[in-house]
């Protein structure tokens, strides 16, 4: 079943995500931090990453920049409040960036295509 | 826009970081852009000229191997640019944020360095490599950048078409937008309207900042990649962005296109002799085009008559500052600073690094002596092949290189 790994530090907006995506039969872990996203990315080799980017400690974008020099290429979206970030050149390594909204059907939407690549 | 917008707009990024192992034993205690070159100078003050006289006032230098000999000679040479006018030469050591290794191409160099690009927001970067000898207008090529449309631009150098096999090749159309990039190819594409001809890639780019961004995301993915610009991105690009060549001619004299790429000790001393023939291949004294480096202080150059026989004799060579030529003899070679030939020996066709000392009645051919190495009376060097064999490293050309800290008996 693909596996999507969820990353964001609050968690709510993390059940949010599973229970959504879990609908939609998709197999869904989750992390709350950068550092958290890694250790699940060593462990359970997910099919794609839904990024967060304002987080403590490491965030999105120091992360993603750790994914993308990991041997193993798995697509990111990342996934913010914020739309500033896209003059951020960190962020265009995404494969898709997608601003936060009660309707998830965007980032569902953007999962699907990166996923029927 | 005019000329001076064209510049403001562009960021140069200079890629220092080369382990530079063809030129050992050179680059045992140097970057190989630090290396001495033409009696004075290092390999790099070549393209930083090249900036400074194109008003190229924004370049950062990414270094990593042995890069203390080299951004000293920055530090102490190159502190001529204005922060205040926003104006800079900096080196730029590995920052190891993105990945933990070191540079795994030219590409992956500049990636490792992305936020350099975040922190200027240029429209356009001019990508350079310091160990390139040409005299060269960047703002020519980045005015036919901009004039083009292109997303990225590729200088090329004309070289004979028959001799193009041994480098990487662009082929262009008629507009010359480039459409083959073929690495050692049998029948290299002609330049258009020359058949004789080829285009040689010199390893200069102009891109437009937000193509390059993409196209350094995209690399970064492709594992099975290299992460060179010349073997991974321009070939990616021909096929889905518009990347044109530029022809290369010299600032000065357009009839003239001198390009050297320095990358082993064969190409190293056929540039130094380069610089010695009457008419020079490479000419140093274009007062329109001055090459710059940092020199310490030094007497001038002497020659000594020690007898009326043995007369100290220098014949269509370039000689530093504080060189010594005493009742000795010294045909077609380039002598650094504070270089030291005694009674009777005879130097030819050789390139003498820093504080070398010849003893009296040596003979050296066809060589390249590094820094500080004194030499002994009567010894020889490039004579008896088999003699150097077993002390020195011989270039596949035959070149003899007597490395630093040897002693000699």
């Amino acid at each position: 079943m693909t596996h999507i790994l969820v990353v964001d530090d609050e968690r709510h907006i993390c059940e949010l995500y599973k229970s959504e995506f879990e609908d939609e039969g998709y197999t869904v872990s989750l992390a709350h931090s950068g550092k958290e996203a890694l250790e699940a990315l060593d462990k359970e080799s997910p099919d794609i990453v839904v990024l967060d980017i304002q987080m403590p400690g490491m965030d999105g974008l120091e992360t993603l920049s750790k994914i993308l020099g990991r041997d193993k290429v798995v697509p990111v979206v990342l996934n913010t409040a914020y739309s500033h970030y896209k003059d951020d050149y960190s962020s265009w390594g995404a494969d898709a960036y997608v601003v936060k909204s009660s309707d998830t059907s965007k980032l569902k939407a953007e999962v699907k295509r990166l996923l029927g690549k | 826009m005019n000329d001076l917008d064209w510049i403001k707009g562009t960021l140069c990024i200079l890629m220092a970081g080369g382990r530079g192992e063809r030129l050992y034993p050179l680059t045992r205690d140097f970057a190989k852009p630090a290396v001495r070159f033409g009696g004075i100078y290092r390999i790099i003050d070549f393209t930083l000229s090249n900036c400074l006289n194109s008003h190229i006032r924004k370049v950062y230098v990414l270094t990593q191997y042995r890069s203390v000999s080299l951004e000293r000679h920055i530090r102490l040479g190159w502190n001529i640019f204005n922060h205040e006018l926003d104006e800079f030469i900096e080196c730029v050591p590995p920052q190891l944020v993105h990945s933990d290794h070191v540079y795994r191409g030219t590409a992956d160099s500049l990636f490792q360095n992305i936020q350099l690009l975040q922190l200027e927001r240029p429209e356009r970067v001019l990508i350079l490599s310091g160990d390139h000898v040409y005299k060269m207008n960047y703002n020519a090529m980045i005015e036919y950048h901009v004039n083009k449309g292109a997303d990225l631009t590729v200088a090329g150098v004309e070289v004979e078409r028959e001799q193009a096999s041994a480098f990487g090749v662009i082929g262009s159309n008629d507009d010359y937008k480039i459409v083959d990039w073929e690495e050692k190819p049998k029948d290299p594409k002609p330049v258009p309207g020359k058949s004789d001809k080829s285009f040689v890639s010199m390893g200069v780019y102009v891109f437009n900042t937000e193509v390059l961004v993409k196209q350094l995301f995209s690399d970064v993915k492709k594992k099975s990649s290299s992460h060179d610009f010349g073997k991974d991105i321009v070939p990616a690009m021909i096929k889905t962005n518009k990347v044109y060549v530029h022809g290369f001619t010299e600032p000065i004299d357009r009839t003239r296109s001198y390009w050297k790429d320095i990358g082993t000790l064969d190409a190293y001393w056929e540039a130094n002799m380069d610089l010695v023939a009457p008419v020079p291949q490479c000419n140093l004294y274009e007062k329109e085009w001055p090459i710059r480096t940092y020199q310490h202080q030094v007497p001038p150059a002497k020659t000594v008559s020690e007898h009326s026989r043995r007369v100290g004799s220098v014949l269509d060579s370039v000689i530093a500052g504080g060189c010594l030529v005493a009742g000795a003899k010294v045909v077609r070679s380039v002598l650094s600073p504070n270089v030291k030939v005694g009674g009777s020996s005879v130097v030819e066709d050789s390139v003498l690094l820093d504080g070398v000392q010849v003893g009296r009645g040596a003979r050296i051919r066809k060589a390249i002596v590094d820094q500080d190495v004194s030499i002994p009376d009567g010894f020889t060097v490039g004579i008896d092949a088999e003699e150097d064999k077993k002390r020195f490293t011989i270039s596949p050309g035959g070149i003899v290189v007597v490395p630093r800290g040897v002693v000699l008996d």
